[in-house]
């Protein structure tokens, strides 16, 4: 829209045909993102459905893929090591997601006391989000290592048997998931203590007044005022559950056996390693039902919030 | 002043805060100075008995890490610089022009940019290789750009909101067209809006490992994130150079977010919260 062109400001173009010249300017400053996201996500999710609808037949490999209609999907239901790699996703989500809430609103509550030096508190919240996941997978296999890690020379120090971290298929899904809960807790903490910090002191003056407990302060009033930021670092916790991948494949490849995999872990393996395009799509496109159904919670809260606020 | 009982009780928190946060990372930095003869040696040692820097040196020569790092670099940085502009064209359209539909807009912009990537890695793989860009930067700074979007997006919106309609009118009576207003005085005064989102969007490109591992496979085209695994071998896990590596490769990174730690929990927690 050129100001210039228009004599003078008496002459202002009418609301009507500003509104469309600002929405034509819109659209245009939208197109660059809505071409990247077409290219790098709309499109291979669409050729994702596609694909998953064909396969390489093993008798007659020369053929190439051919379409056999929804046979990888009926092949993934009958597949026992696709329900097991989908539990134990199911089972890191159940545990992760509720743990790292606890552990990160207590490192929120501890980081939000009135530091001198803000910095170093500040700092320890930041560097387990920074690093990247594959390393902290690495540190942790480490520190569950049989003879050389730390966890099993504290436990012997205490006069605990050491156990075999990562032979176990019980111990290896504890151990990957305290490396997780310590990776994530951490940003879950930053967002709880922003939500802390918008909760007016006033309200606790008062509940002090009014002779509560810190007890009672944290339930009725900490609580409620978090609501909102719980629900948010709840969403995108699950949403990079849903996708675990680098940390197990760190800690144990999804040994021992496939006892600790994840359907992540086992679509990049049929994907990769075992070449199964079709199958590999299938699975992946069950993956991608899943977790739209956390991403639509998240989207419905989202408008809610931004529609009250606007 | 606190009592002192407070006071003491401020002091076990940070503790525990920041020992949870560096744990890991000084323990690594330990293991890095130890030796292997030190390492298997039980019970373990805490403090390196005889620090050796040899596990640095060998760190740069065994696996080509500077040349990981350089691609890091590059990938990183070219997807920033597009994520943050792209972000930026759609912040402004979405936050400072009389659209239709805003909240709408925005929210398939998140969604779509959320979609897991293990569901996108097979297709894009495919579509990558293709094109011919498997194993080229680009063919990981156009998904990172991707990545960063939303966070991006949410965090340059909430600083375009704050700059007052009239600066930009002013702009315009001054003869600036409407995108010369957004490049010339919206942008400039959400500079540290844009500067967090850029933080970001490195952070997230420098972190990834999933595409990276999957779309680079040739070695000298690996990303450090994907690099370190290599120093492992098959059966052998030699845990010296494992930390000497991996105290060079988080380095930069830990530089960073020293640096801008500010700066990095404003934009974190400005997308969760406002978002």
């Amino acid at each position: 829209m050129s100001v210039v062109a228009s004599p003078a400001a008496t002459h202002a173009p009418s609301p009507v045909k500003r509104d469309l010249s600002e929405r034509a300017l819109g659209t245009l400053l939208l197109t660059p993102a809505a071409l990247l996201l077409l290219v790098i996500v709309v499109y291979p999710i669409a050729t994702l459905f596609w694909n998953s609808l064909h396969g390489v037949d093993n008798a007659n490999p020369a053929a190439g893929e051919q379409w056999v209609g929804l046979k990888n999907y009926l092949n993934a239901f009958e597949d026992e090591r696709f329900w097991n790699s989908t539990l134990h996703t199911v089972l890191y989500i159940l545990v992760t997601v509720p743990a790292s809430l606890v552990v990160g609103l207590g490192l929120a509550l501890l980081a939000n006391l009135p530091f001198r030096v803000k910095w170093p508190v500040r700092l320890g919240l930041l560097l387990p989000w920074a690093l990247p996941l594959v390393f902290a997978g690495l540190i942790f296999r480490w520190f569950f290592e049989y003879r050389t890690g730390v966890v099993n020379d504290v436990l012997m120090k205490f006069g605990a048997e050491p156990p075999q971290w990562l032979s176990d298929p019980t111990l290896a899904f504890i151990a990957i998931c305290i490396a997780i809960i310590w990776k994530s807790s951490s940003f879950m903490a930053l967002m709880l203590l922003a939500g802390l910090q918008t909760i007016p002191r006033s309200l606790y003056e008062a509940a002090e007044v009014d002779g509560a407990s810190k007890w009672q302060q944290f339930v009725e009033i900490t609580l409620p005022m978090l609501r909102p930021a719980i629900f948010v670092a709840l969403i995108f916790r699950t949403i990079t559950a849903i996708q675990t991948f680098d940390i197990p494949y760190a800690m144990t490849g999804g040994g021992p056996g496939e006892s600790t995999e994840t359907l992540a872990m086992y679509i990049h393996k049929t994907t990769l390693d075992f070449l199964d395009f079709g199958y590999g799509s299938a699975l992946a496109a069950l993956m991608f039902v899943l977790s739209m159904a956390a991403t639509s919670g998240y989207l419905k809260y989202t408008r809610r919030s931004s529609g009250r606020e606007r | 002043m606190f009592p002192i009982k407070h006071r003491a009780m401020v002091w076990i928190a940070g503790i525990i805060v920041v020992v949870n946060g560096f744990f890991p990372a000084v323990w690594i930095l330990l293991t890095s100075l130890k030796t292997e003869t030190e390492l298997i040696r039980s019970p373990i040692t805490y403090l390196p008995e005889a620090a050796t820097l040899s596990n640095y040196a060998t760190a740069f020569t065994a696996q080509p890490i500077l040349r990981f790092m350089w691609n890091s670099f590059v990938v990183a940085s070219l997807s920033t610089v597009l994520c943050v502009l792209v972000s930026a064209l759609a912040a402004y359209a979405l936050t400072r022009l009389r659209m239709p539909h805003r909240n709408l807009i925005m929210s398939v912009l998140l969604a779509v940019a959320m979609f897991p990537l293990i569901s996108l890695m097979v297709p894009l793989f495919k579509v990558m290789r293709e094109l011919g860009l498997l194993n080229t930067y680009l063919a990981l700074i156009l998904p990172y750009a991707v990545l960063s979007m939303p966070v991006c997006t949410l965090v340059m919106a909430s600083f375009f909101q704050d700059i007052p309609p009239d600066l930009e009118a002013a702009a315009m009576v001054d003869g600036c067209s409407r995108v010369g207003a957004l490049f010339r005085v919206v942008i400039p005064l959400s500079a540290p809006g844009v500067f967090t989102a850029a933080i970001l969007a490195f952070v997230n490109a420098w972190d990834e490992f999933l595409l990276a591992l999957t779309l680079l496979n040739r070695v000298n085209m690996r990303t450090l994130s994907v690099g370190i695994t290599l120093y492992q071998g098959e059966f052998a896990f030699p845990w010296p150079l494992i930390s000497a590596a991996l105290i060079v490769a988080i380095v930069p990174i830990c530089i960073l977010i020293a640096v801008f730690q500010e700066r990095v929990v404003g934009g974190l927690t400005a997308g969760g919260v406002k978002g």
